[in-house]
């Protein structure tokens, strides 16, 4: 008996805990929808001989997704998603890690084209490691862990990027002009 | 005989050193990244596509089949010395066999997965090359309000019938439906949705959304979640079949590929509906007394056998709708798709009078790739067993390299990059809600043709919908697509109602 209640509360804990999450995905959808019908608004409902123009598909979704978007707030706010598999991994977030391979990737899309594939990958990689390493609770600030992140992204970087660019002359940013680096 | 001429040419292109070479890399690759967490062939192939800037459409087709093939044996493999099924198709597997390969049988297990991918690979095979033709021939009939009905029903059964929620599933399709407005409409070349910004108007790369959605979230999810979780690898036996188990296999495997081959063929989606049923009807069957204790217990090898059965034959015979009316059933095949369309070619009808010569290749190859994969699998399955001792932070790391080249090789955009972030972004917080994201990729690529054929349609009909009630198939579509909105929900009601009717019994 006993374990049962306790059971019930974890649950009715956790259900509580995911009402605001939920509500604030729900939200997204319905602002979504409703963004989509701004935009829908600009374009032209000129049909020909069809009865439906380039802005017929735009309201569907902008209309289905506001509706979507509705329901999904209503099952937040009554009892939480129906038919919902628990999600995997910890309950809690990790989020010094997040934040770490997130840097890796923003500063990777605002440096490739100065810095070149190969260092700006590089950088993302280190960042990224880093990132995880800590989420597996592995050691990572020490000078010798950086070398071997840094050593290890340039040999897969470089490459990748020599593969890519010299046998299937895709245009990576490279920082000379000698296709090399 | 005339189809037999058109498979041999198609030996005869595929058997070329350089394809046989692009097949053999891509059946390695497809392996690796099968055996691998965090990468399926969906986002392998995804992250590839820049080649087919400057490799022959031949060629690189040939190299995404082997990559599309081998996943489904290297995901075997994970799955049973893991019990983590990189994607759906293994789940089964992963079930019964972990269960062996606890119990000290994981060779067997692994050899039973092998050969029956293998087996069933090949069969389909068979049936792809003797049917597609026809189904082809079959729809040059079609007209447009056909083909948009057609569409509807992927769209349908992606997003109403395999979730588990239908709300979810078809959130998850809209938003898809709307990330392919983006861009210039096909007919009026209109620009939708590009919000001032050049990029936009070539709309979003089919590549950014699924390196998005499942290399950079998968990424994302396992540095936010996933960090403590420890997995133990099974201990690998001698891959070897006793007498007994060929005995317990071979039928296994028949109906496994009898299952999941009509899967395959209509635009119905996804392997786990087959690959269940194939695991209730092993179960069912197991005659002998010992067979059926060791399921859900030691683990049957039939378990193992018709699932993945099942799996190969579906993902193969999945090749005819992509081939002969151009929908696709899967993510990968969405994404194949999408490569197909990089070199201006729209599968279809008429793709086997167009590109004869590339489609026979492209079949040829399913039957050189099998063989390749059943090397690559059995004897050096050891080899690849290396693969999971890969550290996961310096995996995912390097899985994000990849994701870059994805993303940037196909416009050279650092745009791009920033709109990949936040696609990945967007699919942890579908990952930790249980949206699926397959009807985000389905409809994002057949979104715009949907549209396309609605249009054609209905300027066929002078505006009026009756054009969708006119001719026989289309009123047979419509009926099916109906039949699948209704009828599951009236046998979930029913069986609730037998349940609650037992329950009260009961009490």
């Amino acid at each position: 008996m006993t374990t049962t209640s306790s059971i019930s509360s974890e649950e009715a804990a956790a259900k509580a805990a995911a009402v605001w999450p939920q509500t604030l995905v729900g939200a997204g959808v319905l602002l979504t929808g409703l963004g989509l019908a701004y935009g829908a608004l600009d374009i032209s409902s000129d049909a020909g001989y069809g009865g439906v123009g380039p802005n017929f598909l735009p309201w569907l979704t902008a209309i289905v997704l506001m509706i979507c978007g509705v329901f999904i707030l209503w099952e937040a706010r009554s009892g939480g998603f129906r038919e919902l598999d628990p999600p995997t991994g910890a309950e809690r977030a990790f989020w010094p890690g997040f934040v770490w391979v997130s840097a890796g990737l923003l500063i990777n899309a605002a440096v490739i084209t100065s810095l070149g594939f190969i260092l700006s990958c590089t950088l993302c990689y280190v960042m990224a490691v880093q990132g995880l390493r800590r989420a597996t609770g592995q050691p990572s600030g020490a000078p010798r862990t950086w070398l071997v992140d840094i050593v290890t992204g340039l040999l897969i970087s470089a490459p990748v990027f020599w593969t890519f660019t010299q046998f299937l002359a895709i245009n990576l940013p490279g920082l000379t002009s000698t296709g090399w680096f | 005989m005339e189809i037999f001429n058109a498979l041999m040419a198609g030996f005869g292109a595929a058997i070329t050193p350089v394809n046989l070479l692009w097949c053999l890399v891509g059946c390695a690759l497809g392996t690796a990244v099968g055996v691998l967490p965090g990468i399926g062939p969906a986002v392998a192939v995804a992250m590839l596509l820049p080649i087919t800037a400057k490799v022959d459409v031949t060629a690189s087709m040939i190299f995404f089949s082997g990559i599309y093939y081998g996943a489904m044996y290297g995901g075997s493999t994970t799955s049973i010395l893991l019990n983590t099924p990189g994607e759906t198709a293994s789940m089964v597997t992963a079930m019964e066999g972990n269960k062996m390969a606890k119990s000290g049988r994981a060779g067997a297990a692994l050899a039973t997965a092998a050969i029956g991918s293998f087996v069933a690979g090949t069969i389909a095979t068979v049936i792809v090359t003797m049917f597609a033709p026809f189904v082809a021939e079959f729809a040059v009939k079609l007209g447009p309000p056909e083909y948009f009905l057609l569409m509807l029903l992927a769209f349908t059964t992606v997003s109403a019938v395999l979730g588990k929620s239908t709300l979810r599933g078809m959130t998850a399709l809209f938003v898809g439906l709307a990330a392919g407005c983006v861009g210039l409409d096909q007919i009026s070349g209109q620009g939708r949705y590009t919000g001032g910004i050049p990029e936009m108007l070539d709309g979003i790369e089919i590549v950014l959304v699924a390196v998005g959605l499942f290399a950079v979230a998968e990424v994302l999810y396992a540095v936010l979640y996933e960090g403590k979780v420890v997995e133990g690898q099974n201990k690998l036996s001698r891959v070897h079949m006793t007498k007994r188990d060929w005995k317990r296999s071979i039928p296994a495997w028949l109906r496994g590929t009898a299952i999941g081959t009509p899967f395959g063929c209509i635009p119905a989606g996804g392997t786990e509906i087959p690959t269940f049923l194939s695991y209730a009807m092993e179960k069912k069957l197991a005659k002998d007394k010992d067979a059926k204790a060791e399921f859900g217990t030691t683990g049957a090898i039939e378990g193992v056998a018709g699932p993945e059965a099942a799996n190969n034959a579906t993902v193969t015979a999945a090749l005819i709708p992509l081939l002969t009316l151009g929908i696709p059933t899967s993510n990968t095949t969405a994404i194949l798709l999408g490569a197909f369309q990089n070199y201006g070619i729209q599968p279809g009808p008429q793709l086997f009078t167009t590109s004869a010569a590339l489609v026979w290749a492209l079949i040829a190859s399913l039957y050189i790739g099998n063989v390749m994969l059943l090397v690559l699998n059995l004897p050096m399955v050891g080899l690849w067993v290396k693969l999971l001792k890969i550290p996961k932070p310096q995996l995912y790391a390097g899985i994000l390299i990849f994701a870059t080249v994805g993303a940037y090789g196909m416009r050279q955009s650092a745009f791009d990059l920033f709109l990949l972030y936040a696609i990945g972004v967007l699919g942890v917080i579908m990952r930790r809600f249980d949206f699926p994201t397959a009807p985000v990729v389905v409809g994002m690529i057949l979104g715009p043709l949907a549209e396309a054929q609605l249009r054609n349609a209905l300027s066929i009909g002078e505006g009026s919908a009756m054009v969708f009630f006119q001719r026989p198939m289309s009123i047979a579509l419509v009926i099916v697509v109906l039949c699948v909105l209704v009828l599951p929900r009236v046998a979930k009601r029913m069986s609730d109602r037998k349940m609650q009717r037992l329950a009260q019994l009961d009490a």
